[in-house]
């Protein structure tokens, strides 16, 4: 423990960083201009509840510098690597909320940032060569994750798993398309603050899904929604392990046809 | 504005690409005017070659030359006399300069089909003999688009939007006209939009994904066809492929209430689909493909279309071999200085980053960031053609204030988000054309503008949509002032050759 406040006190002036602690805090991120070419810039989000300056710049979805930011992740573990001038935050997830926020923007001060590089999870395009999966088809199960209050399909992490389920429903003339939705509706405290999702997110996000699968061609009558709340957080590769978006996912099952 | 003027060299040219492709059958007379009228019956070449400011753009019909007697493209349909080609000048890179239209006005005047009172004027209801009531076409190389309110959906069925638009400012007339305007019983609204290039279209229509991240959604589907495409046709993409576009022409543009018959749309959509245009050689630097270059049309022709230019071909790479020394220290400082200038522009265009903010489309609903550092090629990604691999709707502030240049004689509309306020702006927006969301209905889409092709713009002046650039340097001024890019005079004068050589 002492070795890990140590780790924390290098990499930020005030509170302790916990390697590896699963963080979730309200936050108005500040953007650090830092140029290491295109998309370099840097995201910085306090933790209200440490004083602990994360950076946040990892996750799929980037803030925006006049509204609040939910922030979920796990301290990284590595000190030495501050691109930014914060505590490195992996597998972090922004979400955008509907909040204003003071507009600041910090100089690079030094700070490097971060060369763009491609994320693995990337769609690739339509003339890239695809090969069917081999035979014989099962049924498959996909995971689509979301960001918090939001039935958007974030670039670069939901479209992804979307793009793979699609894909693979096309490829098996899937004779059915199971889709469950959740919504994280069970109020849980952050930064303060009970904050829970609205019901009626499940049923778009599900809707969004559905859309997804019948305009890339699958016919509607295959496609079957449902949405509940969610109750048994279920972390696994497409939320990084993290417990808290781990609720906010929908569901696919694809039936191959004959 | 740049002068029209008639050089003595631009005729030969023109004249020696008819002659070259028609051999010595009956040569046609070589044409009074580099204007071309409805229903001349000129054939149209395998390569034609116009002179602009800058140099000559050349225009590439794949598979050889058509006669234009009879056909869809260039015929007279409607009452008003007009063609597609009216509007679709080959001199003009496949769009209409304000420079030809003024040449018009002058040679003819009100009488030419180009200013018909639907859309060639600022509002059909005023006088038409008058030179004010056409100001925007002559001045501005505008036409009239009158769009519905509420906005239809692809199936003509009322869009719920969620927004309201009121008319702010009216200099045309036309918003508030008790027989044209918002509440009349058309219940239209009028914008102006330049024509966009009849051109290229095998880029313009690619799919490079089947995605359109900006929206988080599946590329939109055709419903004439149940197939997706690309969503990159028009200012606000109100229509999803080039027969609805046609349909909506000939309705419009054309005053056609017949619907164009089935050979009609085939021979257009063949036309369309074998043009393609690009400027061929500068004043200055010679031949845009001599010496390791590819400038000019034909790679344009031979390279696949909808391909990202950072995964692939980099965007401008056609003048890479003008970074090299050997390759072009021959024909004298000016050409050489000027080959250097364009390559250095190409990769201004590329590497050249600075914050991109409040620009929906980019820095909203898809999580780029606001802001996000990014380049030119961010979004005139498209290896070739430079507009957008997904649909291009992006929102440069050309429209929307506190963005766009002031613009005293567009109308401007005051519009309340009735739900969610807007991204950026909040929940009241002021604009002279409120673009995409004129076909969506949502106020986060106000002022969103389909990007256009960057090829042939030396023949095409004004720039963007609503004309406020009036030529390439004010294209580059606007950038530097919209994202505060700090360009030097010479990187302006460097990205400004690269502009023209396109
Ligand atoms: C009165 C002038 C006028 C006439 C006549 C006209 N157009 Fe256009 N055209 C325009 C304008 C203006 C636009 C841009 C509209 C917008 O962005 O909202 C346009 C856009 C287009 C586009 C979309 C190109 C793109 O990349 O988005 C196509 C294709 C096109 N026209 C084809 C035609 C055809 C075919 C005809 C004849 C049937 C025709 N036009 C007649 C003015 C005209
Ligand atoms: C944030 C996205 C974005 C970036 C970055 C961007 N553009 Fe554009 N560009 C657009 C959009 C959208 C339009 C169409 C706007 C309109 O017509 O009002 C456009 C239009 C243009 C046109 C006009 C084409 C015509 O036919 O009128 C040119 C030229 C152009 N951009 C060049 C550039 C250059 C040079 C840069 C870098 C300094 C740049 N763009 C950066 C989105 C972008």
């Amino acid at each position: 423990m002492k070795f890990l406040a140590v780790l924390g006190l290098l990499a930020t002036a005030s509170g302790a960083a916990t390697t590896g602690a699963e963080l979730r805090f309200l936050s108005c991120p500040v953007y650090r201009d830092t140029d290491a070419g295109k998309k370099s810039g840097c995201w910085l989000a306090t933790d209200p509840a440490s004083g602990i300056r994360y950076d946040i710049t990892t996750a799929p979805t980037k803030a925006d510098w006049n509204r609040a930011v939910l922030v979920e992740g796990r301290v990284a573990a590595n000190p030495a690597d501050n691109p930014c001038g914060g505590v490195v935050l992996e597998a972090a997830r922004v979400s955008v909320l509907d909040r204003p926020c003071t507009r600041h923007m910090l100089p690079a001060e030094g700070f490097p940032g971060r060369k763009f590089v491609l994320p693995d999870r990337n769609v690739r395009p339509l003339y890239a060569s695809h090969d069917l999966p081999p035979k014989p088809w099962v049924a498959q199960n996909f995971i689509i994750p979301f960001d918090f209050d939001s039935d958007f399909i974030t670039y670069q992490l939901s479209d992804y798993y979307l793009d793979r389920a699609v894909s693979y429903a096309l490829d098996v003339r899937a004779s059915r398309v199971d889709i469950m939705a959740y919504a994280a509706t069970k109020p849980t405290l952050v930064s303060g603050e009970r904050l829970a999702e609205d019901r009626a997110i499940a049923r778009s996000r599900a809707e969004r899904v559905r859309d997804w699968f019948t305009m890339r061609g699958i016919p509607l009558q295959v496609v079957h929604i449902r949405w509940q709340d969610a109750k048994v957080p279920r972390p696994g590769p497409e939320t990084d392990m993290l417990v808290a978006p781990s609720l906010r996912v929908v569901d696919i099952r694809i039936t191959p046809g004959a | 504005m740049a002068a029209f003027n008639f050089r003595p060299m631009m005729w030969p040219i023109a004249a020696a690409a008819i002659l070259a492709t028609v051999g010595i059958a009956q040569p046609p007379s070589p044409p009074p005017d580099r204007w071309w009228k409805p229903d001349e019956g000129r054939r149209f070449p395998a390569v034609l070659d116009y002179e602009n400011d800058y140099g000559v753009l050349r225009t590439l019909l794949i598979g050889g030359p058509i006669e234009t007697r009879d056909h869809a493209f260039f015929r007279a349909i409607g009452p008003d006399g007009r063609a597609c080609v009216t509007c679709h000048q080959p001199a003009d890179g496949m769009s209409l300069s304000a420079a030809s239209v003024q040449h018009q006005w002058q040679a003819v005047g009100p009488r030419d089909p180009l200013f018909a009172a639907y859309d060639g004027s600022n509002c059909p209801s005023l006088p038409q003999q008058d030179r004010a009531s056409h100001s925007l076409l002559i001045d501005h190389g505008l036409i009239r688009i009158a769009r519905p309110w509420p906005p239809l959906d692809q199936n003509r069925k009322p869009v719920k939007a969620d927004f309201t638009i009121e008319v702010v400012r009216d200099p045309t007339g036309c918003n508030l006209d008790p027989q044209w305007g918002i509440d009349s019983a058309r219940h239209q609204i009028s914008v102006f939009r330049r024509p966009r290039p009849v051109a290229n279209f095998k880029y313009i229509e690619a799919m490079g994904f089947a995605y359109d991240p900006k929206a988080g959604m599946p590329l939109p589907v055709d419903p004439d066809t149940g197939k997706p495409v690309s969503g990159n046709l028009m200012a606000d993409g109100r229509v999803l492929s080039l027969q609805s576009q046609m349909r909506e022409a000939a309705g419009t543009h054309l005053q056609f209430m017949k619907a164009m018959d089935r050979k009609d749309i085939a021979q257009i959509l063949d036309f369309e689909s074998r043009l393609y245009v690009a400027q061929q050689t500068d004043r200055v630097g010679g031949a845009l493909e001599a010496d390791g270059a590819e400038g000019g049309p034909r790679k344009l022709a031979d390279s696949p279309a909808g391909r990202l230019g950072s995964q692939g071909v980099a965007i401008w790479s056609e003048f890479a071999a003008w970074e090299k020394p050997a390759a072009i220290v021959k024909d004298g400082s000016a050409q050489t200085a000027f080959r250097q200038s364009v390559a250095r522009g190409a990769r201004l265009f590329r590497d050249r980053t600075f914050l991109i903010t409040d620009s929906a489309g980019i820095t909203s609903p898809v999580g780029f960031g606001n802001p996000v550092r990014n380049g030119c090629a961010f979004c005139h990604n498209m290896s070739q053609m430079g507009m957008d691999v997904a649909p291009g709707q992006v929102d440069l502030g050309t429209t929307n204030q506190p963005f766009a240049d002031p613009a005293p004689h567009l109308p401007l509309f005051r519009i309340r988000c009735l739900g969610k306020p807007h991204p950026h702006y909040g929940k009241m927006i002021l604009t002279s054309d409120p673009g995409y969301a004129l076909t969506t209905g949502r106020c986060a889409d106000v002022g969103r503008i389909t990007l256009q092709t960057l090829r042939g713009l030396s023949a095409r002046a004004p720039y963007f949509s609503n004309g406020s650039a009036r030529d390439l340097r004010g294209i580059i001024d606007y950038y530097d002032r919209r994202y505060d890019i700090r360009y030097t005079e010479q990187e302006k004068q460097d990205m400004v050759n690269l502009l023209k050589s396109l």
